[in-house]
């Protein structure tokens, strides 16, 4: 490398940005996890449309099934909705709420 | 750890969807590549806009990175042809060297004259010739790897590269000791 050269890198090494840079780097990937959400968002939201519409297509052909499955089911159903419903209530903390621990 | 397959291990797990490395690999690269933006396009706020474009593009694309690949050049490839875009929306980018112009007046002192004749210099040397005397004289790129970055035949590279330098040394008067 020349004289000239080394004149040329230094006089260029004046504009040179940060090594680090955080408030560049946020912006960025700010810009990315947004970009990232809005194709989260289209994918569910094309699956939804296309579940939806497979759903409706084929309704005819399981509805007996599923009116059959949730005669069966539903005291099962029943139960479940019961338990969910209390843990929700008691915070997911039955034995503290109960006062079991203690 | 070399430089070169932490590269690889970001960029593996980047392209398996991990946000975490594309960060340190936005990081580790924002530097060089703003740089030479700063440097292609003479407007430091364009080339901020361009740079944070031109991760976004680079985490779409990332799929496509070969492993291997220098993250550098590809970056700054990405960064040039969107600057070549930006470019060739003549209106917009006239009126911001327009505004960069009377910022620039503003701020320069007598020191940095040589600085200003260098700017000045390159703003006068054609797209293509002021990206490739970006990478190989101000960035320490190979002209290969210029040429892999810029998507330019070698020996264009090398033509560019060495008219560009013999613009920029006559517009600072220096004398060039390499001829």
């Amino acid at each position: 490398m020349t004289q000239a050269d080394d004149h040329l890198k230094a006089l260029f090494a004046l504009d040179e940005p940060a090594a680090r840079d955080p408030v560049f780097s946020t912006a960025v990937m700010e810009k990315v996890m947004r970009r990232r959400f809005q194709e989260d968002v289209a994918l569910l939201s094309g699956l939804s449309v296309v579940g939806g519409g497979a759903f409706w297509l084929l309704w005819p052909t399981l509805q007996p099934v599923v009116v059959s499955l949730s005669q069966g089911l539903a005291p099962a159903l029943g139960a479940i909705a019961l338990a969910a419903g209390a843990l929700v209530i008691l915070g997911a903390r039955p034995s503290s709420a109960l006062d079991l621990g203690s | 750890m070399s430089p070169a397959s932490l590269d690889e291990a970001l960029v593996a797990a980047a392209q398996g969807g991990s946000t975490e490395a594309f960060s340190r690999l936005v990081e580790r690269h924002q530097q060089p590549l703003r740089a030479f933006l700063r440097r292609a396009c003479g407007d430091w706020v364009q080339a901020d806009d361009l740079a944070q474009e031109t991760f976004l593009a680079a985490w779409s694309r990332i799929g496509r990175l070969k492993a291997g690949a220098s993250v550098r050049a590809w970056l700054c490839g990405i960064g040039y042809n969107k600057h070549l875009t930006a470019v060739r929306s003549a209106g917009r980018e006239r009126a911001r060297a327009a505004v960069y112009e009377a910022d620039r007046d503003e701020t320069v002192d007598a020191p940095a004259e040589d600085k200003l004749a260098l700017e000045r210099a390159m703003a006068d040397l054609p797209a293509e010739q002021r990206a490739c005397v970006a990478l190989c004289l101000a960035a320490d790129f190979s002209h290969a790897e210029a040429a892999e970055a810029l998507d330019m035949p070698l020996g264009t590279v090398k033509s560019h590269v060495s008219r560009g330098r013999a613009r920029l040394l006559q517009a600072l008067g220096v004398c060039d000791d390499a001829s």
